[in-house]
């Protein structure tokens, strides 16, 4: 039943992505930036999948510490591990756009150098966990430390308010400009990215229960 | 004889293919763009695949051996 669901859901990301990608292809070219500005229509939304799933790995993380309960650990890696696909996805979109509009690959403005320190930050949450072997002080470590990381999302996010930075101001809550017809398409995308997210989060979960009965059948074969 | 109208044709001609090829630099990034997205998601569902296979095997065998053992 699981299964269907999540085969559903991807059916649906899909048709929404072929059907937006066709949408696209036929908007007019934007008056100023030319083709590339079509790429806001992944590059936002990537962008915001990957925070929400960052919010959701500092909810998790805390009601792992609060409960003990092991779903939320799993949750949490689950989550950050997806997060930071979609956040490479960002990153990467950004740079080629960047490269056509300002001439260069990268700038070391507040908003480029936030995000990729985001990257780095739960980059590093996974690598700890490889790091450490018990189960519960692995959890209790990372916990920790994915509140830590997300101290870098509201920085991410509000760079662009609070200092001048190479990376424009937002195009939808700061004075940038979105052609208003072009809007459904931005939002058909954005729900199709969480979907998809949702999609790999729901998998990479049932692969930490897998993999925890993986565990427990090692413990029960040393122990006879 | 005045050649300020034929320059200023050959002027347009310019501005036109340069236009041109900024466009067709514009549709090149946009497609490497969406290409590299969609190959780091696509290259994420290829390893949460094998991470998947390796998984069920593992406790495939561990839970075969267990049997044995009883």
């Amino acid at each position: 039943m699981r299964n269907k669901i999540l085969y559903a859901l991807g059916a649906i990301a899909l048709l929404i992505l072929i059907r937006d990608i066709l949408g696209i292809a036929q908007l007019p070219d934007e008056k100023y930036q030319g083709a590339i500005f079509k790429i806001i229509f992944f590059h936002v939304p990537v962008a915001i999948t990957a925070l929400t799933a960052s919010a959701v790995a500092l909810v998790a993380s805390v009601l792992f510490l609060v409960t003990k309960n092991f779903f939320f650990d799993a949750l949490a890696v689950a989550v950050t591990e997806v997060g930071l696909a979609f956040l490479a996805a960002n990153l990467i979109t950004g740079s080629i756009w960047g490269r056509v509009i300002w001439g260069v690959w990268w700038a070391w403005d507040a908003r480029l150098t936030s995000a990729l320190v985001c990257w780095l930050l739960y980059a590093g949450y996974l690598m700890l966990r490889h790091a450490i072997e018990e189960p519960t002080q692995r959890a209790t470590f990372a916990a920790v430390f994915s509140i830590f990381a997300f101290i870098d999302v509201p920085i991410v996010i509000f760079s662009i308010k609070w200092w001048r930075t190479q990376h424009p101001q937002p195009v939808f809550w700061g004075g940038g400009s979105f052609p208003k017809d072009w809007m459904p398409f931005f939002l058909w995308n954005m729900l199709a990215m969480i979907l998809i997210g949702t999609i790999f989060t729901i998998t990479r979960l049932r692969q930490e229960e897998s993999q925890r009965e993986l565990d427990y059948l090692r413990r029960l074969a040393h122990s006879m | 004889m005045n050649i300020a109208p034929f320059a200023l044709l050959f002027q347009s001609v310019e501005d036109i293919l340069l236009e041109k090829q900024r466009l067709q630099h514009n549709y090149q990034f946009l497609s490497y763009g969406l290409i590299v997205a969609w190959l780091i998601l696509v290259v994420y569902v290829l390893m949460m695949v094998s991470r998947q296979n390796k998984l069920k095997k593992q406790i495939s065998d561990l839970k075969a051996m267990l049997e044995e053992k009883h």
